[in-house]
């Protein structure tokens, strides 16, 4: 047992309302520079959709992530020799169209224009060339559903379903998806990097890009499934999320979940056997990656575990706050909050809690169709999204979402208490209310658990500048 | 005479080398996050591929036929069975097919340069610099492979393994004609400005890539 520690998220799709307030901080503190314009470390996408940049989630386009080839585990886009003869041109990198090319105005002309008859108005122009351009595409471009009438078909989240039938007026559904670097056990982008560049920090799982080692490649950014490792344009290296670790370091959470108004982010430590990634990551089929990947995650509560922990370096606060934290109950404790597309085999550790939605009238409920059948959002849908296509995962998390909220309104609305609802969902009165606690009243200290980080004597801020993932 | 071709022979290429050594510490020191291929197949991608798939196999293939050919000594050559023509010959044939795929694919990288919005509206001076200069340098490297026809093998070669050698002897270099002696001048003359330019990419080749594991942990607090 090879025990890590690691940074983890995560987030209540039930409770997101697509605001876009966990984006607007982390831009402007982390992105908002030259060659840096057009990325968004955090950005929130409607579902369905095809997102930012265009149709990331679809392997056969990109190539991202890991695949099995004879049953061994194998990045998607072929490996070294592969990555060699394609250096000079490397064929799975998306470019600027994909994702948006940037712009701006100039909002100078609406002030100094002359006295016309009609308003002045302002064209949008390239950050890149200058020049006046049309807006095609940006990171969230599918807002609301925009234009999805169009795209959704090539949402692969509607694999097995008539997305034609999804995509009408009478079925509609949509919910947001805020992504972010998803700070894999098993990281394709790390793998991916020839120099060595990418890694892994020891004490926090955090994944950044060494500015100083960075030649740019390009690799991480078309093997990151995710799409969320970007290419500066102007200096020439890639750049990605660092889980704002200058605030992690402080105890403090990342501003995307700090900043959230729907309070739908929680941030906590995970203690992994980082022995088993390669056996978890390698499972087939990939509907049983959810499962292996919550296997290598271990219970901080275990004395044999605290004991390895203490025993092979980790600092007693991670361990205490491993204890406490909000992420391994929601994910592993409770099993409500499940991993994006585990299938890409990177062992993700933002987690998502699958949405609820309305009830669709137009469903008739009969002995095979449940509760959990007439929601909006179809559950092959989210099975898609979270579990590799397993409906059983998604009935079971969404079961224990429904009878939370009929136990919670049995009490504080009709006067009674139905207990019942809750036996069927696996689920006693006690950890009831300790889910209701988490997921509807939780304040700060409870959302956000994150150890500051041990200042030993070896912290050299000044070897340490540009190795830690930005300059 | 005499001194222009000394300037030209032994001073500018001693000149040049050290530049090239100095010039990459320094930058190496001074610049290390410039230090990469300022990659633009982010902004444009079609045109590149022709580009850069094109130029990279032929100017690695050219220079590993110089190293191959002209530091080598006919006297190794000659011992396995391949006496001076052979020799020229492998040399003409390969020269037209790696020398041509080279100058080819800087003179396409070059139009792309100079004819893709994005890649123009980014590119600096630098980069002109460095792809005129390497369009210079291959587009003279094929000319004599075309037209030159001149035997180098007991000239130029034993000339440029007295350089590295460090027993210059330049007077090798007289009866050269000029599309060769400009072709050495100016491909010096790129060597002495690659320290300052994007080439420096050529040093990194990832060659590490191959014996490593996948996954990279680094602890960022040292000494607990
Ligand atoms: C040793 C192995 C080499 C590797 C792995 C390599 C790799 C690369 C890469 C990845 C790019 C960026 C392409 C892009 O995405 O825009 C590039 C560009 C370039 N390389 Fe190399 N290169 C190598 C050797 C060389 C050599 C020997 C030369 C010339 C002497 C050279 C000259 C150039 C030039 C001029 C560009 C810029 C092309 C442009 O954008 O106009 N490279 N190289
Ligand atoms: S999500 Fe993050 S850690 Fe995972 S492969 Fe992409 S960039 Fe790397």
């Amino acid at each position: 047992m090879k025990i890590k520690a690691q940074m983890a998220m995560v987030l209540n799709l039930d409770k997101c309302i697509g605001c876009h307030t966990c984006s607007i901080p982390c831009k402007n503190v982390w992105t908002n520079r030259k060659g840096a314009e057009y990325m968004w470390f955090n950005n929130v996408e409607t579902k369905p959709g095809i997102g930012y940049p265009q149709k990331w989630e679809n392997q056969t386009i990109h190539n991202g992530g890991w695949t099995l080839k004879n049953g061994k585990l194998r990045l998607k886009a072929g490996e070294r020799l592969h990555k060699f003869a394609n250096i000079f041109h490397n064929p799975d990198l998306p470019t600027v169209e994909q994702y948006y090319e940037p712009w701006t105005y100039d909002y100078d002309k609406l002030i100094s224009s002359p006295n016309k008859r009609y308003q002045p108005s302002i064209r949008p122009k390239s950050q890149i060339t200058g020049d006046p351009i049309r807006i095609k595409w940006g990171p969230n471009w599918e807002d609301d559903l925009a234009g999805v009438s169009e795209t959704g078909i090539h949402d692969v989240n509607f694999a097995r379903l008539d997305h034609a039938v999804y995509l009408s007026f009478k079925h509609v559904f949509l919910f947001y998806l805020p992504r972010l670097c998803e700070h894999c056990l098993n990281p394709a982008c790390v793998a991916s990097c020839p120099s060595g560049a990418l890694y892994k920090r020891e004490e926090d799982g955090i994944v950044l890009v060494d500015q100083e080692r960075c030649r740019g490649w390009r690799y991480c950014v078309s093997g990151c499934p995710y799409k969320k490792v970007y290419f500066n344009w102007n200096t020439g290296r890639s750049e990605k999320c660092i889980f704002c670790y200058p605030r992690i370091e402080a105890g403090m959470p990342t501003l995307c979940a700090f900043s959230c108004v729907g309070r739908i982010r929680y941030v906590g430590v995970v203690l992994y056997d980082a022995d088993k990634i390669h056996a978890a990551a390698s499972s087939d089929p990939p509907a049983s990656l959810y499962r292996a990947h919550l296997d290598i995650l271990l219970d901080p509560d275990d004395p044999e575990v605290a004991r390895a922990a203490n025993a092979q370096g980790i600092s007693q606060n991670f361990i205490d706050a491993a204890r406490k934290s909000p992420v391994f109950k929601l994910a592993k404790t409770w099993e409500l909050a499940l991993p994006l597309h585990p299938e890409f085999r990177t062992l993700p550790m933002v987690w998502y809690i699958p949405p609820l939605s309305p009830i669709a009238e137009h469903v008739e409920p009969t002995e095979q169709v449940d509760a959990i059948d007439r929601l909006r959002i179809p559950v092959a849908y989210l099975a898609n999204l979270l579990t590799a296509g397993d409906e059983t995962q998604i009935r079971r998390v969404l079961k224990r979402l429904i009878a939370l909220r009929r136990y919670m309104r049995s009490i504080r609305v009709e006067n009674s208490l139905d207990e019942d609802v809750l036996q069927q969902a696996g689920l006693t009165p006690q950890t009831a209310r300790e889910m209701y606690q988490l997921l509807a009243i939780a304040k700060y200290e409870e959302r956000f658990v994150v150890p500051t980080r041990a200042v030993g004597d070896g912290m050299q801020t000044f070897r340490d500048q540009g190795a830690c993932g930005f300059s | 005479m005499n001194i222009a071709n000394n300037l030209a022979f032994v001073v500018f290429p001693y000149l040049m080398l050290t530049v090239f050594v100095v010039g990459h510490i320094y930058r190496y020191v001074t610049d290390s996050l410039g230090w990469n291929a300022r990659s633009s197949e982010f902004l444009e991608k079609k045109q590149l591929f022709y580009g850069a798939t094109i130029f990279h196999w032929g100017i690695l293939l050219t220079l590993l036929g110089h190293a191959g050919g002209l530091l080598i000594p006919q006297k190794v050559f000659d011992a396995v069975g391949i006496n001076g023509d052979t020799h020229t010959m492998i040399a003409y044939y390969t020269g037209w097919l790696a020398g041509g795929a080279a100058f080819a694919g800087s003179v396409l990288l070059l139009i792309r340069r100079v004819t893709r919005r994005r890649i123009k509206a980014t590119s600096l001076v630098n980069d002109y610099v460095t792809l005129i200069g390497l369009v210079i340098v291959t587009g003279l490297g094929f000319y004599n492979v075309v037209f030159g026809h001149f035997y180098v093998l007991d000239s130029v070669a034993p000339w440029i393994r007295s350089i590295v050698t460090f027993l210059p002897k330049p007077e090798l270099m007289l009866g050269v004609p000029l599309s060769y002696k400009v072709h050495i001048v100016s491909a010096l003359a790129l060597l002495g400005f690659s320290p300052f330019s994007r080439l420096v990419h050529i040093w990194s080749a990832p060659f590490t890539y191959f014996p490593r594991r996948w996954i990279l942990f680094r602890r960022s607090v040292a000494d607990l």
